[in-house]
């Protein structure tokens, strides 16, 4: 019988307030965009199903309040979480600035290391203040990948999230094939040990 | 015109002037074109407190041949549309349904729904109708039993076997499936592929090696075949043979080898898979670059003959998927003789009912499961003419053949349905393939003289096969058979893998959506409860409404916070903590704020620490399967003497009341020794009081019990350093002397509890007393001096103010506390206020001692 999908990841999206958290997973769980300006008020999820390589894979992605009061609330949703994508706006210093304070968060919160740098609204050069140099730089530092998109124009969004999914894929498949090495080589030590004792009595 | 202004769908079925769709159509619409909606019955289950309108619809599909119960949960009522319904289980009505009714309460109005090994699902039901497209319980019961006892309907044609398969595009699992398959027409396409069918009883010859060829059998036709299926009958089937495995087996193999090098030149072939039961084979080779797009090859046989076990008859098939398409091959040898037509049909039924090809662990697919069926092999159905025997000279024409079709016991039977049914056999030109005389074409002149017949031949079934040639092979003579050859075109069902990505990607975006857009949602009419000034021991509420506004009966509940392991801080209580709305309800909730003797201490606490100090609370309003809310609660707390530290308090200039809570914090958060005062002057202010008091004033203590009506202005009165008289009872200055000193963080007594319940005298004790802060030493050593003058007068009990104070000075931080330590703490207060000799109190005198005097 065919399943609906042969993995399940749940996605982060965290950032300061106002980047266009939600509108990225809108853009990409619905395809939508509105211009009219909702802050989360808690922590909202969407599901949608990719294919990626033949494999089915259900996200579920979770978009956080980005407000400073409910980051101790917030932190508490890290748990887990198999990817996280860091937002900041293009148009915004200080949420640029920011990130290294998100990106602590996750350090503090949970144990995961996949996660992408998004620089969102990139839509307007004229009012992009963090320029994408800077923003590489600072990405290749911390080894994470950057994606500059938009939410509003659709610029890159789904690129971003299948590269996210596909990393937290890669590494699944990896770690599942490296959990198996291990259970191989307690299976070999196990055997050697009932050799050795049966030698010793 | 009625048009309804109130239901723009035309959702009120009662509006007869606007035409609607009844609920039982817009079931129907649910399904597919060969799958009927008998009956609908309005049932609701209970879940909880929740109470789910429901309908339950007995279908029947006519691929599957069987009926199920599909239950329904109703997102809005009255349907409007067919995506208002939700399925969330199905009922296959197979040997193990079981519809129970409670035989002890017949009148409650449930019964129980239950299939396989699950455990039953509980429904309920109204006693009237209420939609008029539905039956009442008495029909669906009666219903629903008569399909469970024929299990199915006699007059659904039940070409397949009867299956439930259908039913798996309404289990959850199928939900993609079921959309892909809705929209197979837009990437399916269809190959032509050629099949070229054989058959040949050859008679236990052995495979000769000379270079005779079966070419006009096997390589006939212009266009080279993509897939061949070549029968055999009677290989070598002596005794003597057939004892012996090996020789029997390397028979096969030269036949196989044989074949292979007489195939069709054009094209490269190679052998997919034989099988082989004793003397009959099958074999099949297909164009070498079609094997990588065949999967899921399986073989099997059915043994008929003696006792139906020695394989002497009997059929073999193979069964493999080619692209999108299933195609099954069968090669049979049904009973001999004229007269056994009833044990041909028997075999062939046989065949038909026992042939499986194992598909996983699970399943099994039959030969009818597939798209694409070829039959091909020794029949052996006899000409039966009712007057004598004709014998058509070899080179016969067409009517004489068709002649003596006409008594064709295959064509006969079939007419009847008697076996084959569904099959489709192609027009035959060419002469009876039996019985020969062996390296002639001239029919059996032997003893028996069997009359020539039409033993060999080739059936299909299936859609989309075109047959282009069918005829007997006579220059082939080495048997009493002439070999049968067929050819069709097929069109084999293909994915187009670049259209199929594309409509998959949109069909996994549909169910997405489907399932984002039915997540229950919730709205509140509040996320920022204020609570504005929040004074100690002062209750305030707030209510805030919670809403249900989506298509669904919803739950919620606030969540549990790790950090403190309830779902909100202590000086808050929120009722109800959770609950269920159905579609369209809302309720209220009630958040009480109440800063006491049991939460002051935590809320300074979270003051001196928080961001934000006027956020008292931020609860998470958790929506089951759904969102979290986050409801911030803010208050400006009015700070109060009470649960301040003795050095806090003595840092004031002003009284506290006239402090903001900002000045408050610096307050708490200063550790310098510069104090103002010796003593907090609102102790002061209440020892001052109390000295004047006679009676017992201190004959219990618990900080949970509400504190006395009086309270509250004693609080201003000491907040304000008033020079009013005092406003209260002595019993509430009491109540508010012992609350100022259990309050603090810190018992007074702190950081030296432990040395001190350890110390064995007064002496000993009074090392740690002076290593305290100057208010803690002050405030303790003349509250001794005060219980120790009361103690005097005769006014307290000695023993009853050293429990009471004792617990409070000394109040442990630590969770358990030994067994002894309520005696200890006695112990330890009755050594400080004791009557004594005159010097020893003089000898721990400091400014305590005088001021009791002003």
């Amino acid at each position: 019988m065919a399943r609906h999908f042969d993995h399940m990841f749940k996605l982060l999206i965290i950032g300061d307030s106002g980047v266009g958290k939600s509108s990225l997973l809108i853009r990409f769980s619905d395809d939508t965009f509105s211009g009219s300006y909702i802050t989360t008020i808690g922590v909202d999820f969407k599901i949608r199903t990719v294919e990626i390589n033949g494999l089915r894979v259900k996200l579920q992605i979770w978009d956080t309040a980005g407000q400073e009061r409910f980051r101790t609330i917030t932190s508490t949703y890290y748990r887990g979480t198999h990817g996280v994508i860091i937002v900041y706006d293009v148009t915004n210093g200080d949420s640029f600035a920011n990130v290294r304070r998100w990106l602590e968060e996750i350090q503090n919160n949970c144990d995961v290391v996949n996660k992408v740098l998004v620089g969102n609204k990139n839509d307007d050069p004229d009012r992009k203040v963090v320029i994408t140099e800077d923003a590489q730089r600072f990405a290749r530092q911390m080894d994470i990948e950057l994606f500059e998109t938009s939410a509003k124009d659709n610029l890159n969004v789904e690129d971003m999230f299948l590269s996210i999914t596909r990393q937290v894929l890669d590494h699944k498949l990896r770690t599942a094939s490296d959990e198996q090495q291990k259970d191989r080589i307690i299976i070999k030590q196990n055997k050697n040990k009932g050799k050795s004792n049966k030698c010793c009595s | 015109m009625e048009r309804g202004s109130n239901y723009p769908n035309g959702g009120d079925a009662s509006a007869a002037a606007v035409p609607v769709k009844t609920t039982l159509s817009i079931v129907q619409e649910r399904f597919k074109a060969d799958e009927t909606v008998h009956l609908i019955f309005e049932a609701y289950q209970i879940k909880g407190q929740e109470h789910i309108e429901g309908l339950l619809a007995l279908v029947s599909s006519a691929s599957g041949g069987t009926y199920a119960i599909i239950s329904f949960s109703l997102l809005r009522n009255p349907l409007t549309a067919s995506n208002d319904l939700k399925i969330n289980k199905v009922f296959p009505i197979n040997a193990s349904f079981k519809l129970t009714t409670d035989s002890k309460a017949p009148k409650t109005e449930q019964f129980d729904l239950c299939t396989d090994d699950d455990r039953p699902t509980k429904y309920y039901y109204y006693s009237m109708r209420t939609d008029p497209a539905a039956v009442d319980f008495n029909e669906f019961c009666a219903k629903v039993n008569s399909c469970k006892k024929t299990m199915w309907d006699a007059e659904l044609p039940s070409e397949a076997a009867l299956n439930f398969r259908w039913l798996d595009d309404y289990r959850e699992i199928g939900e993609v499936k079921h959309e892909l398959k809705k929209r197979e027409s837009e990437y399916i396409i269809y190959k032509d592929i050629i099949v070229y069918c054989a058959t040949w009883n050859v008679n236990n010859k052995p495979c000769w090696d000379n270079k005779n060829t079966l070419r006009p059998w096997l390589a006939s036709g212009k266009k080279a075949p993509d897939i061949y299926a070549i029968g055999l009958q009677e290989l070598e089937n002596t005794a003597r043979a057939m004892l012996n495995g090996n020789q029997m087996q390397m028979f096969a193999t030269q036949w196989v080898r044989k074949m292979l090098e007489n195939l069709h030149d054009d094209m490269e072939y190679e052998e997919l898979q034989s099988v082989r039961l004793s003397g009959i084979m099958l074999t099949i080779f297909v164009r070498k670059n079609l094997r990588q797009h065949i999967v899921r090859c399986r073989v099997n046989s059915v043994a008929r003959g003696v006792f139906n076990t020695l394989g002497n008859k009997g059929g073999v098939a193979v069964s493999f998927q080619l692209n999108e398409a299933s195609i099954c091959f069968v090669n049979s040898h049904l009973a001999a003789h004229m007269g056994n037509v009833a044990e041909r049909n028997d075999d062939y039924k046989a065949i038909d009912d026992y042939m499986r090809f194992e598909e996983n662990g699970l399943q099994v697919r039959t030969i009818n499961d597939h798209d694409h069926i070829f039959w091909l092999g020794d029949l052996n159905y006899r000409i039966q003419e009712p007057n004598g025997q004709q014998r058509p000279g070899p080179m016969s024409d067409a009517q004489t053949f068709e002649l003596m079709l006409q008594y064709d016991q295959l064509r006969t039977e079939m007419s009847y349905e008697r076996c084959f049914k569904g099959y489709t056999e192609g027009e035959i030109k060419f002469a009876p393939t039996y019985k020969y005389d062996v390296g002639t074409d001239t029919y059996d002149t032997g003893e028996k003289q069997r009359a020539p017949a039409y033993c060999d031949r080739v059936l299909w079934k299936g859609k989309l096969i075109e047959q282009l040639e069918y005829n007997g092979v006579m220059e082939i003579r080495e048997s009493d058979h002439k070999p049968v050859y067929a050819i069709f075109r097929v069109k084999i069902k293909t994915r187009d893998d670049d259209k199929y990505r594309k409509v998959l990607a949109e069909v996994l975006k549909a169910v997405d959506k489907r399932e984002n857009d039915s997540q229950p949602q919730i709205t509140t009419d509040r996320l920022n409860i204020e609570f504005g000034v929040v004074r100690f021991n002062e209750p305030a509420i707030r209510d805030f409404n919670v809403s249900n506004d989506c298509p669904q009966n919803v739950d919620f509940e606030f969540k549990v916070k790790d950090s403190h392991n309830d779902i909100c801080e202590k000086w808050l209580h929120v009722d109800p903590r959770g609950d269920s709305l159905m579609i369209d309800s809302a309720r209220s909730i009630r958040v009480r704020a109440l800063v006491d003797a049991n939460s002051v201490t935590g809320l300074l606490k979270m003051i001196c620490t928080a961001v934000d100090k006027c956020v008292l609370d931020i609860l998470i309003l958790h929506v089951r399967s759904g969102r979290d809310i986050f409801i911030t609660v803010t208050g400006e707390y009015q700070p109060s003497c009470f649960g301040l530290s003795m050095e806090t308090l003595c840092r004031t200039e002003r009284p506290i009341g006239e402090y903001t809570l900002d000045e408050v914090k610096q307050l708490m958060l200063d550790v310098t020794p510069g104090y103002r005062v010796p003593m907090p002057r609102e102790y002061f202010l209440l020892i001052d009081y109390l000295h004047n008091q006679r009676g017992q004033l201190f004959q219990s203590y618990d900080r949970r019990q509400p504190l006395s009506s009086q309270f509250n202005a004693v609080r201003d009165w000491l907040d304000s350093w008033s020079n009013d008289p005092f406003p209260g009872t002595p019993q509430t200055a009491a109540e508010a002397l012992l609350l100022l000193l259990d309050l603090p963080e810190q018992a007074l007594l702190e950081p030296f509890v432990d040395d001190l319940l350890a110390s064995r005298s007064k002496v000993d004790a009074e090392r740690y007393i002076d290593l305290l802060s100057d208010p803690k030493r002050n405030v303790f050593k003349h509250l001794c001096l005060f219980l120790c003058d009361g103690v005097e007068r005769g006014d307290y009990d000695a023993n009853n103010v050293a429990t009471i104070f004792g617990r409070i000075l000394l109040r442990s931080s630590k969770c358990n506390v030994t067994i002894d330590y309520h005696s200890r703490c006695n112990e330890f207060m009755q050594r400080f206020i004791r009557i004594e000799s005159p010097d020893t109190l003089s000898g721990g005198n400091g400014h305590g001692g005088a001021s009791l005097q002003t």
